[in-house]
């Protein structure tokens, strides 16, 4: 277990990691397109392609299928990525915005938006990452209580009962309001499927700023995973990089909830698997996570249409069954590291 | 023989009749699930905790002081708002609250047969409690029902001419029906729109079983497992398999409307055969998918009526 968590002795160069992840991420991509809970097969995808086949394949790949996949590759990647920024800030491998209330803060603020009267096809990207933003700032105010920031467990725990304390005011409200429940519900549980491409299209600027914000702070974040001192010593500032983090993880957390609901466990295994295969300096995690983070949304996603047909599984049943483990894992580790 | 037999059964009626003239002033036995129950035949306040129950307790001319909220709502079924307006809510069809069924201080409690022992043994000791025997979801359940709770309430006759005028009713409705739309157009589907996709209702649903009833071929489109009341939330792949000559489409509140225009927003919908028909029937689902009994059982049968009258034209 332990060869996970450090770097291995000759660091494999981050090129000949990428590019066996990216093929395999192209595989996935293609057996999103080629695999669904209905009948149109790979044999008529290829048609569909060619710029053959029936009406019913056409309408299957491009408009249900297709933005699926679109919108598993920004989930994975939003995700991913604000999992990898969390850890490194927190210095603390269980960070990870749907355990520590992040996500939860984001589809609270969704549901009141659900209870006051929207609908899921209207949701506003704004508000979700408005909540976001406050579940960042209480689980980070509540660990930093009384100064002890190293104790990862302390992080846990406090995102736990954030995340508990917040779902609790969810369903209260759903038990208000049922319509909105009855909206919600499957929401909750996170889906790709149904949404459009328009959807995904209105997150694209917030998304546009995050990874602007991730290339700025990147270099001071790894500089920071050295000390406060190392940091201040080269000249940066490590409230406003940490600042800054908790920004870029707001907009990206918000804008996948609001898409894909809360994504159980994708932050934390990730993150987890980047590091596994370049060792812990956050920029090759960063990079790695890019393609690992669409990886793992998409082959969860294609497994849960497949396992339950006609009808499909919730995405976030199959996230929290794989991340689940992973974070027993982690936590039963002989050494639980400090980033 | 039918002779004989119907000497037997007027003789029998009229010994029922002989025992029970000195019984009317004392109480009633009726057959339970949970055994023999005596009511009063003086009976003064009902609370029902059984959408059905209070259907079927007004249409026999009583006024219930309480009943549950139906599904989605926070007081009764807007269908029977109008007659309901005075009757006290005391808990929803999850959970009865126990404390407010005291303070109406019932002389019967109605309940659906679904009713749990536990729940049983603790409302039966607030006042006798009625659950009816019953075998899942069936078209016709809201029949058996409704004799069990006539018994009690102690109008069989009324029940038994209220139940014959819904059925003479969907009759008529099944002759212009038939008269309208060819037999190979009658194809039907009821079911419940949700954001992710739809879910059809069993046939066996009491909608359902009026829907046949007047003239329509109701389907699950074989999506239904076995022992499962309702088909899981289709896969939007999968919607054309509730393509029909019509689909009558529900949600858990009462605009049907909204549902339909939620649902329009789905491509995978909107491509539907159905709905460029439109043949799609938006209807009420506190009405359609919650409630059960005589009121309700005409509220629907106005709603195939209204639908005949307005959007079928003769061929």
């Amino acid at each position: 277990m332990r060869f996970w968590f450090q770097s291995p002795p000759a660091q494999r160069s981050i090129k000949s990691t990428l590019i066996p992840v990216v093929l395999l991420l192209v595989f996935c991509c293609l057996a999103s397109l080629f695999y669904g809970a209905g009948d149109v097969g790979p044999s008529e995808v290829v048609a569909v392609l060619m710029g053959a086949g029936s009406d019913d394949a056409r309408f299957v790949v491009t408009e249900l299928r297709l933005p699926r996949t679109l919108i598993g590759i920004f989930a994975g990647l939003s995700l991913g990525v604000a999992g990898a920024l969390m850890q490194s800030v927190a210095r603390n491998p269980l960070a990870e915005p749907g355990l520590l209330g992040v996500s939860s803060g984001s589809a609270f603020a969704v549901a009141i938006a659900l209870a006051l009267g929207a609908s899921t096809a209207t949701l506003s990207v704004g508000l979700a990452q408005l909540g976001a933003l406050i579940g960042c700032f209480c689980v980070i105010g509540v660990a930093q209580m009384q100064g002890q920031r190293n104790d990862p467990i302390r992080l846990v725990l406090a995102g736990a009962a954030l995340s508990s304390l917040l779902i609790a005011m969810t369903s209260l409200l759903l038990l208000y309001n049922e319509r909105a429940a009855d909206e919600i519900r499957f929401w909750v549980t996170g889906s790709i499927a149904g949404r459009n491409v328009d959807q995904l299209l209105s997150l694209l600027p917030s998304f546009v700023i995050a990874i602007a914000c991730v290339v700025y702070v990147a270099r001071p974040l790894a500089s920071l995973a050295l000390g406060e001192r190392v940091a201040i010593g080269l000249g940066y500032k490590p409230g406003r990089i940490r600042l800054l983090v908790v920004f870029a993880v707001a907009l990206l957390v918000g804008a996948a909830t609001a898409i894909a609901g809360p994504v159980m466990f994708v932050g934390l295994v990730v993150p987890f698997a980047a590091r596994a295969l370049v060792g812990p300096d956050i920029r090759r995690t960063l990079c790695l996570c890019l393609p690992i983070g669409p990886l793992v949304i998409l082959s969860a996603d294609v497994f849960s249409r497949l396992v339950a047909q006609p009808a499909e599984m919730p995405l976030g049943v199959l996230t929290a069954m794989v991340g689940a483990p992973v974070l027993l894992a982690i936590v039963r580790a002989h050494r639980l590291p400090t980033l | 023989m039918s002779l004989l037999r119907g000497l037997g059964r007027s003789a029998s009626l009229a010994i029922g009749m002989l025992c029970a003239l000195p019984v009317l002033a004392d109480d009633i036995t009726v057959a339970t699930k949970y055994g023999d129950v005596k009511v009063s035949d003086q009976i003064q306040r009902i609370v029902t905790v059984h959408e059905g129950a209070l259907d079927a307790a007004f249409a026999l001319g009583f006024e219930p002081v309480g009943a549950i909220s139906t599904r989605g709502g926070d007081g009764v079924a807007s269908y029977i708002q109008d007659i309901a307006k005075k009757v006290d809510i005391v808990g929803t069809s999850r959970e009865t609250n126990l404390e407010a069924v005291i303070a109406q201080r019932p002389d019967i409690i109605l309940a659906s047969y679904r009713l749990p022992a536990e729940q049983y043994a603790l409302l039966s000791k607030i006042a006798p409690t009625i659950v009816p025997e019953g075998k899942g979801i069936r078209p016709d359940g809201w029949i058996r029902e409704m004799r069990v709770y006539a018994k009690a309430l102690n109008r069989e006759q009324k029940a038994e001419e209220i139940i014959a005028q819904v059925s003479d009713r969907a009759a008529d409705i099944k002759h212009v029906l038939e008269a309208k739309i060819p037999a190979d157009k009658r194809g039907t589907s009821l079911i419940r729109w949700m954001p992710q996709g739809a879910l059809v209702l069993t046939t066996q649903f009491f909608s359902n079983g009026l829907l046949a009833q007047a003239g329509f071929d109701v389907t699950d489109a074989d999506l239904i497992k076995r022992g499962r009341p309702h088909s899981s939330p289709l896969s939007l792949e999968n919607l054309s398999k509730i393509d029909n000559d019509w689909i009558f489409m529900a949600t858990l509140d009462e605009e049907g409307q909204q549902a339909l225009a939620a649902a329009q927003q789905s491509p995978a919908f909107a491509r539907l055969d159905v709905v460029k028909r439109d043949q799609v029937v938006p209807v009420d689902g506190q009405l359609w998918t919650s409630a059960s009994g005589p009121i309700a059982a005409n509220a629907i049968l106005d709603d195939i009526q209204n639908l005949l009258d307005t959007k079928v034209q003769y061929p």
